[in-house]
């Protein structure tokens, strides 16, 4: 199952005025393990995703998912096989209800009414706003209204999936349920990529890393390789997370990702 | 964030004058031909401002705004010239099409005008800030209220403007058409336009805490963050266009006793 090539991006470039390069030739793939793309503000990562959505167009190169270059498919019709969750989810509430909101995507890219309301009742189930399906969504808070929002994409049931900046406004039981959400989404063969500053959360949570400096890619590879590299991190400005940064400055030589990691790794050389 | 005003940095001259002197500049320019009675006055400003866009390196910025006033301007030189009620005297043939000498002097006034007052309205648009302007007028005693709103204009519209592309690209995303035909175009009305207003809403409500917060009803005497924008020559150019008014008020009532 691992490493197909679902988004296949050749010698991308990008610019918004011509002379100033946002992207300066990108040559990666993604394939299906969730991904997180890290990196300085201005790095070019948002730009990346929209490329991806087809809301912006490559100035040269090309983009292609599953082997079709999208340059031929519209935004509606690349919205079937890749969602994007937003950063902020008043950008796109508009519904009375919550579970119209949910329903919207799904029927936008033709799903039968039963459909939708099966897949958006799934979603509202994963992140645990199943009760409040008949609510205004401008009744809740905005830590549960960005729920709302990834609910909405994940009801689409696309392929790939993209976050941009998920963990903003969320607490730990938040982070936690998204980090279960995007667990979830990994295991029922989905491509995760998140746009992300939170490196505990991308060391918890993701298999792949790339970190995006001045619009090229400065590392790419598993979290656990990219965040042993103090010094090229340091040079995009990202720092490691926490519990690698404390193993680091003790002396050990192995890379910790997480803190249960750590406790593991204490505990048996204790035994 | 895309500003919607016209005003550029350059470090140029106009940019460091007081936009009082700017101001006073237009009126003089506008009031003065009037005055003296005179076209070849209006002529005169129009040499100055263009002299002085230059100078400050925005003259290239008027083109624009003269493209569209030359069109309009353009076609009432060749009505003017062809059809006013009087024309009597040929002054230009091009085959069945005659101008008239009359016809063509009243256009020619009317071009005079229009090409001085926006090019002196350009001295000072394109090279004052806009918060500067409102910031001296407030100084001056202009309400506080009424500054704030004239301010937040230049900032709630591109404000708007990107929200709006934000939420195209996110309903967009989620498989809505917002290109097309006029149906397809209706359909897509509400998705969009319902979190502009709701968005437009709380940024309001936030707007309001913040000002309060930081006493903007506060009786007190206000200061201000910035200097103001003025400079040691202000005073001089003030004082001499002050006297060059009087002096054509003047002249023209010299003028009538005689």
């Amino acid at each position: 199952m691992d490493n197909n090539k679902i988004l296949e991006m050749k010698a991308l470039h990008f610019s918004y005025t011509e002379g100033d390069e946002i992207l300066k030739g990108l040559d990666f793939v993604i394939d299906e393990r969730s991904t997180a793309i890290i990196g300085q503000n201005g790095a070019g990562k948002t730009t990346f995703v929209k490329l991806l959505k087809g809301l912006l167009r490559p100035t040269s190169g090309s983009i292609h998912f599953e082997g079709n270059d999208i340059a031929n498919m519209t935004v509606a019709q690349l919205a079937k096989h890749i969602g994007m969750v937003f950063q902020n989810p008043n950008d796109q509430i508009f519904k009375n209800r919550v579970i119209d909101e949910v329903m919207f995507g799904p029927l936008k890219i033709g799903m039968a009414e039963s459909v939708a309301k099966q897949k958006a009742d799934e979603a509202l189930e994963l992140v645990g706003l199943k009760d409040l399906a008949e609510k205004n969504p401008y009744d809740l808070g905005l830590s549960s209204r960005k729920l709302v929002a990834i609910a909405s994409i994940i009801a689409m049931d696309t392929k790939v999936i993209i976050f941009d900046e998920p963990t903003i406004a969320q607490d730990y039981h938040g982070k936690e349920l998204i980090k279960s959400v995007i667990r979830k989404l990994r295991f029922e063969g989905k491509t995760v990529i998140t746009i992300i500053h939170d490196m505990d959360f991308v060391a918890d949570t993701f298999e792949r890393a790339i970190v995006f400096a001045k619009g090229n890619i400065l590392l790419d590879g598993t979290t656990r390789d990219v965040f042993a590299k103090e010094d090229i991190l340091k040079e995009a400005y990202l720092e490691q997370p926490n519990v690698t940064k404390l193993c680091q400055s003790l002396g050990y030589d192995e890379v910790f990702l997480t803190t249960e990691e750590f406790i593991t790794y204490q505990k048996a050389k204790a035994k | 964030m895309k500003s919607i005003s016209l005003y550029e940095e350059k470090g140029s001259i106009l940019n460091k004058l007081a936009p009082e002197s700017k101001i006073l500049y237009i009126i003089l320019a506008l009031v003065l031909p009037a005055i003296v009675g005179s076209k070849m006055v209006s002529v005169v400003f129009i040499a100055i401002s263009i002299g002085l866009l230059l100078f400050s390196k925005v003259l290239k910025k008027t083109i624009p705004i003269l493209g569209v006033s030359g069109f309009v301007l353009l076609t009432v030189v060749i009505i003017q010239g062809l059809f006013r009620a009087g024309n009597v005297t040929p002054l230009l043939t091009l085959g069945p099409v005659i101008f008239y000498k009359e016809g063509l002097l009243f256009a020619f006034n009317i071009v005079v005008n229009v090409l001085n007052i926006l090019l002196s309205f350009c001295v000072l648009i394109l090279a004052t800030k806009p918060s500067d302007m409102i910031e001296n007028f407030v100084r001056k005693g202009f309400s506080p209220r009424f500054g704030y709103v004239f301010i937040s204009v230049f900032q709630i519209i591109p404000q708007m403007t990107e929200t709006m592309a934000t939420i195209t690209d996110a309903q967009r995303s989620r498989g809505m058409e917002t290109e097309g035909n006029l149906l397809v175009r209706i359909k897509a009305f509400l998705p969009l336009i319902s979190p502009v207003v709701m968005s437009s809403l709380i940024n309001t409500k936030e707007r309001a805490l913040a000002l309060e917060v930081r006493g903007f009803n506060a009786k007190n005497k206000k200061t201000f963050l910035n200097d103001e924008k003025k400079s040691s020559a202000d005073k001089y150019i003030q004082i001499t266009m002050i006297l060059l008014l009087i002096a054509g008020i003047v002249w023209r009532v010299v003028g009538c006793l005689k």
